[in-house]
């Protein structure tokens, strides 16, 4: 009989044992920010380190896994009728707010209908309307929500993965000054703890989360003021993750190095208004002379691939069977003359701050005074550029413009190249063409991705006649964790740490220096010490 | 006396080396500084004396053409703050009494503020530039000058030869520029050569943080914003620039000390 | 004494109100507004309107110059556009920690400079003087930032004795070293002013050993100006918080106000120009203050 006890014991003490092998409660993750957080709610904030944190502490009703697919979320179900314009979602019974009440479809429709209140300065309210027209969202019952459409529009999906917000806690109140963007309540894995201005945010683990309580006991985001800092952080172990510039991507001691690729691409977009770059010939010539090889090479290292159309490699409407202009000085030269133009001078507008679009534009610039043309470089404020690009009146006043695209999961790329949307919207450099135009209604409506797939192809293969922009590169997302870090999602675009619930701290004291020394002598065999 | 000085003729010697480099820097430069000549950074070597940037490209050539950069707008900011300085200080010493106590309040005002960060502020509102640089680093360092000139005309506007100027009725516009104001040159070319000091460290200083001069055009200062990146893979790009700044603010200096002590007998 | 003091506050009236009415206007040259900041294309123009409505720029400048100005008496400079937190919460957040590093600082550079200085004064043209000298111009021509940066690179990248960040070591040192030259200079300046006095021979004649006249005479008198010295480097010593705060990343209200010029956080840019304007002349007001009690020859005999 002892025996058999004593080997239970021994049993249960090797399980125990291996899980305290795996991963540390008490494990705490240090992530970077690279500024301060502006409010920390998702319908109000236009900045990436707002969104960081938002990220962990509120869900929406869908989210994206691993290959960029939606999957359910604070839905467990969705279907759309067949004509496309009702969308129905069947919410989770089990969520609840992190002070405790429950989340239900009153808490979505609140969230929705405040995006669209044009007294709420949201800058997501445009997601929401269709040609002018809102959507209208529907309380079936508690747990049913439904979203009414003025028109089938397939990518409503990416709207639909919106942080939720409580009703309980916002409704009737001032959202702008209100005391939750600084103390947010969510449904998410993680709850709010304390925001210390110029220092960091703080998280800790929410044990209710309706995903399972996360591994990981907090999440500290500490603010580093830049990318160099943050990368010599990274090597003392000061932070456990953070990006690294093409420069800096060799091994590094105790941490993980991660490349995929992302949802971006840079670009050179022409004036299309501007008589400069009128004759589709000229822009053709300069995308000629365009040496993407010498650029990447400076600019990243070779950690960057060329671009030659508006879609990333890694979505699933990537065609690459378009027109390319690969470096050839010889016939960028003859084109220009062929379309009588002998000398050309041009300004190009840049955005102070992006190193990498300084130093293309510096390249760019040796790029075309080989085939004669002239170009000077204007650094702006990122939002001086934006009020230049963005005013409503035609013609714009600029030439050229060095600026980038996150495309977004949804190919849908309506804003960007429908002839609608100039002066108003973000084709701003004025591309018109009646069958993009056409292709890009289609593919709204369209609801399956075989048949979407195959309508942006053709839409690609015509913006690139046109050579409307020079696309230049999509680069790398590269990334390094600490070892001690565990959980991590394969890399891909969407991120290294998907389910952030399942990210933990390894418990073994030879994954980090500074942090055996922080949690002391915490050891494994504690318990076989007293047997 | 100045010819005994070791360090005034150090001083003179890199200056007039300094200003050759400036004016002929298109014969002197091996290369272009904006050309893109290598396709990684290099060390120094033989073909590159300083090595190459980021970019590939010469530093040597962009040390001369940034070296024109940072003296000619020295020399222009503090042709500002001398101008400016002396019409005040000549206006506040030689009228005296309200007009006095006016302008040294403006000046004790503008000594108030923390000169870095007003011109910071001042930049933020305006679009960074080489011209609007020189411009407001004379803008904000006139008043050390004013105060100078000032103090030269309190004690001046009382002896005999201004006395006589003013028997034989000669105007105060001409008092103050023909008589007093030659009378006054040496304390104010010391300061205007302390000044282009200053001006120099300024004008790094600010297009190091970029609100200075702006790329691509070389200058000191931001060839060091450029190296910070690279400050363990190439610190040549880093310790360069500053070297070359460190070398021209310390001739100002002796010149700008040698001549103090030649024109001020009593003094040292 | 308290009239003399009185008189100086009173003076400071008219020097603050120039102050404000210099930031305020300088600011208010920047082009566009607020809502130049809202950058989405789909905002509407009414809503711009009504929000330049509500925030009161709709009012001529005048106004809202003394409304500005009511505020700001109050300490109330608004809210950051960046955090939206109040301004004057953000800048006595951040203060103390620049407090702290000016002032080991300036401990430091005294603790230094006194001995260096009297030394240099009383042993005037010696080796040692001109060596002094030279390092001094060269302390003096070196640029802050570049400093910083070569520091970084010997101490935290290569050789890794301490952190690159948050850390006090670097900064400290970088300032001190800034900061040195000048203080020192002064310090021999006004010691040979000392030593060549009246006083000094009449206690030598009267057979006093040198290092007692040194000590117990000179010394003291020249250390007087220390206060004024305090006063009159205020402006050096911030000037080079922001610099240094923003490469080491120091926390403090130098780097609060460089990030807030990068990011045109215009009531965050007025609040500290018009903060630490203030502080200076405050500072400089102690320093003659100071000097005054100490010195009673400045007392009677002080005209402007």
């Amino acid at each position: 009989m002892k025996i058999l006890v004593k080997s239970l014991l021994l049993l249960f003490l090797l399980i125990g044992f291996s899980f305290a092998a795996d991963y540390d409660p008490n494990g705490r993750l240090i992530l970077s920010l690279g500024g301060e957080v502006s409010v920390m709610n998702p319908i109000l904030s236009t900045d990436t380190t707002s969104s960081a944190i938002e990220g962990v502490i509120f869900t929406g009703l869908v989210k994206l896994d691993k290959n960029l697919n939606f999957v359910p979320d604070l839905a467990k179900s969705w279907k759309v009728s067949k004509n496309g314009l009702v969308w129905t979602f069947k919410l989770r019974k089990d969520v609840k707010w992190h002070d405790g009440k429950p989340f239900t479809a009153d808490d979505v429709k609140f969230t929705f209908d405040t995006i669209m209140n044009p007294k709420i300065n949201s800058v997501r309210r445009g997601d929401y309307f269709i040609d002018g027209k809102p959507i209208k969202f529907k309380v079936k019952d508690k747990y049913t929500i439904q979203a009414i459409l003025p028109k089938p529009f397939s990518p409503f999906l990416v709207s639909a993965g919106m942080g939720i917000l409580p009703k309980h806690l916002l409704a009737g109140k001032e959202l702008d000054m209100a005391y939750f963007n600084n103390h947010p309540i969510g449904t998410g894995p993680f709850k709010f703890v304390e925001y210390k201005t110029g220092d960091h945010v703080l998280v800790s683990r929410n044990p209710e989360y309706y995903g399972g309580a996360p591994l990981l006991k907090e999440i500290i985001f500490k603010i580093v003021p830049d990318e160099n800092t943050a990368l010599i952080a990274l090597k003392t172990g000061e932070i456990d993750s953070t990006g690294i510039p093409a420069k800096d991507f060799h091994p590094i001691k105790g941490v993980n190095l991660f490349k995929y690729d992302a949802l971006l691409y840079t670009y050179l977009g022409f004036n299309l208004k501007s008589p400069k770059f009128s004759d589709v010939r000229v822009r053709q010539a300069l995308s000629y002379a365009v040496n993407r090889k010498q650029l990447i090479g400076l600019v990243f290292r070779g950690y960057a691939s060329p671009a030659y159309s508006p879609c990333a490699p890694v979505s699933w409407a990537y065609s690459g069977d378009v027109s390319k202009y690969e470096y050839d000085p010889g016939k960028a030269k003859k084109l220009l003359k062929e379309a009588g133009v002998n000398t050309l001078e041009f300004t190009l507008l840049i955005n102070h701050g992006n190193k990498e679009r300084e130093k293309g534009a510096t390249i760019l610039q040796q790029q075309f005074k080989k085939i004669g043309v002239k170009m000077n470089i204007r650094v702006l404020e990122w939002s001086s550029l934006l009020k230049v690009i963005n005013a409503r009146k035609d013609p714009k006043d600029y030439d050229a413009v060095l600026i980038g695209w996150s495309t977004g999961v949804d190919p849908d790329a309506y804003s960007i190249w429908h002839s609608s949307q100039y002066p108003g919207g973000l084709n701003f450099i004025g591309y018109k063409n009646p069958k993009v135009d056409k292709l890009l209604d289609a593919g709204r409506r369209e609801q399956t991705k075989v048949g979407r797939k195959k309508i942006y192809a053709q839409m690609y293969k015509e913006i690139t006649k046109d050579a409307p922009y020079i696309f230049l590169w999509y680069p790398n997302v590269l990334t390094g964790v600490r070892n001690r870090v565990g959980g991590l999602s394969e890399p891909g675009p969407a991120g290294l740490m998907v389910d952030i619930e399942k990210v933990y701290i390894k418990s073994s004291p030879l994954s980090s220096p500074l942090h055996e020394m922080e949690r002391g002598t915490a050891k494994q065999g504690g318990e076989e010490d007293k047997l | 006396m100045l010819r005994k000085n070791k360090l005034f003729i150090f001083g003179l010697i890199i200056l007039i080396l300094f200003s050759l480099l400036a004016v002929f820097a298109q014969f002197i430069a091996p290369y272009d500084p904006a050309g893109i000549m290598e396709n990684e950074i290099q060390g120094p070597s033989l073909r590159h004396i300083f090595g190459t940037d980021d970019l590939g490209r010469d530093v040597l050539s962009r040390i001369i053409y940034g070296g024109r950069v940072s003296l000619s707008v020295a020399v222009v900011a503090v042709a500002v703050a001398l101008t400016l300085g002396i019409l005040i200080g000549a206006i506040a010493g030689y009228f005296g009494g309200l007009i006095d106590e006016l302008i040294m309040r403006f000046t004790d005002i503008m000594l108030s503020f923390p000169t870095i960060f007003l011109i910071l502020a001042i930049q933020s509102v305006l679009t960074p530039n080489i011209y609007n640089v020189m411009i407001v680093i004379g803008a904000t360092s006139w008043m050390g000058i004013a105060r100078l000139v000032r103090g030269e005309f309190l004690s001046l506007k009382e002896r005999e030869f201004v006395e006589a100027a003013r028997a034989i009725g000669c105007s105060d516009l001409r008092i103050i520029f023909r008589h007093i104001l030659p009378n006054s040159w040496p304390p104010v070319i010391v300061a205007g050569t302390l000044g282009m000091a200053g001006a120099i460290l300024t004008e790094s200083a600010l297009s190091f943080l970029g609100l200075g001069v702006q790329p691509p055009m070389p200058s000191w200062g931001n060839m060091l914003m450029d190296s910070q990146a690279y400050l363990l893979d190439a610190p040549w790009m880093a310790v360069i620039p500053g070297l070359f700044i460190v070398l021209a603010v310390l001739s100002l200096y002796f010149v700008g000390e040698g001549l103090r002590q030649s024109l001020n007998p009593k003094e040292r | 004494m308290t009239k003399y003091i009185a008189k100086r506050l009173i003076q400071l009236i008219p020097l603050l109100i120039g102050i404000t009415l210099i930031t305020f206007f300088v600011m208010h040259l920047a082009p566009g507004d607020p809502t130049a900041l809202f950058t989405d294309p789909n905002i509407k123009p009414e809503e711009l309107v009504r929000i330049r409505a509500n925030w009161g720029l709709d009012k001529p400048i005048i106004t809202q110059y003394f409304i500005w100005l009511k505020n700001a008496a109050k300490l109330d400079f608004g809210y950051s556009y960046i955090s939206g937190k109040p301004v004057i919460q953000e800048i006595s957040e951040r203060l103390p920690n620049t407090l702290i590093l000016m002032s080991i600082s300036f401990a430091l550079i005294l603790l230094i400079s006194i001995p260096v200085g009297v030394i240099s004064a009383v042993k005037k043209g010696s080796a040692f003087d001109n060596i002094f000298t030279v390092v001094s111009f060269i302390f003096m021509s070196i640029p802050t930032f570049w400093l910083a940066l070569v520091f970084m690179l010997i101490f935290s990248l290569k050789l890794g004795w301490v952190p690159s960040f948050g850390n006090l070591v670097l900064p400290v040192t970088v300032m001190v070293i800034s900061g040195l030259a000048g203080i020192t200079r002064y310090q021999r300046a006004s010691m040979i002013e000392v030593l060549g006095q009246e006083y000094i021979k009449v206690a030598r004649a009267k057979g006093m050993p040198e290092w007692l006249v040194i000590y117990k005479h000179a010394l003291r008198n020249a250390l007087i100006p220390i206060v004024t010295m305090l006063g009159l480097s205020l402006p050096d010593l911030f000037g080079g918080a922001f610099i240094i705060e923003t490469i080491f990343a120091w926390p403090g209200m130098g780097r609060l106000g460089v990030s807030a010029v990068f990011s045109r956080n215009y009531p965050m840019i007025m609040g500290i120009t018009l903060l630490t304007s203030i502080l200076i002349v405050l500072g400089n007001l102690l320093a003659d203050v100071g000097y005054a009690i100490v010195d009673p020859r400045i007392r009677y005999a002080k005209k402007e």
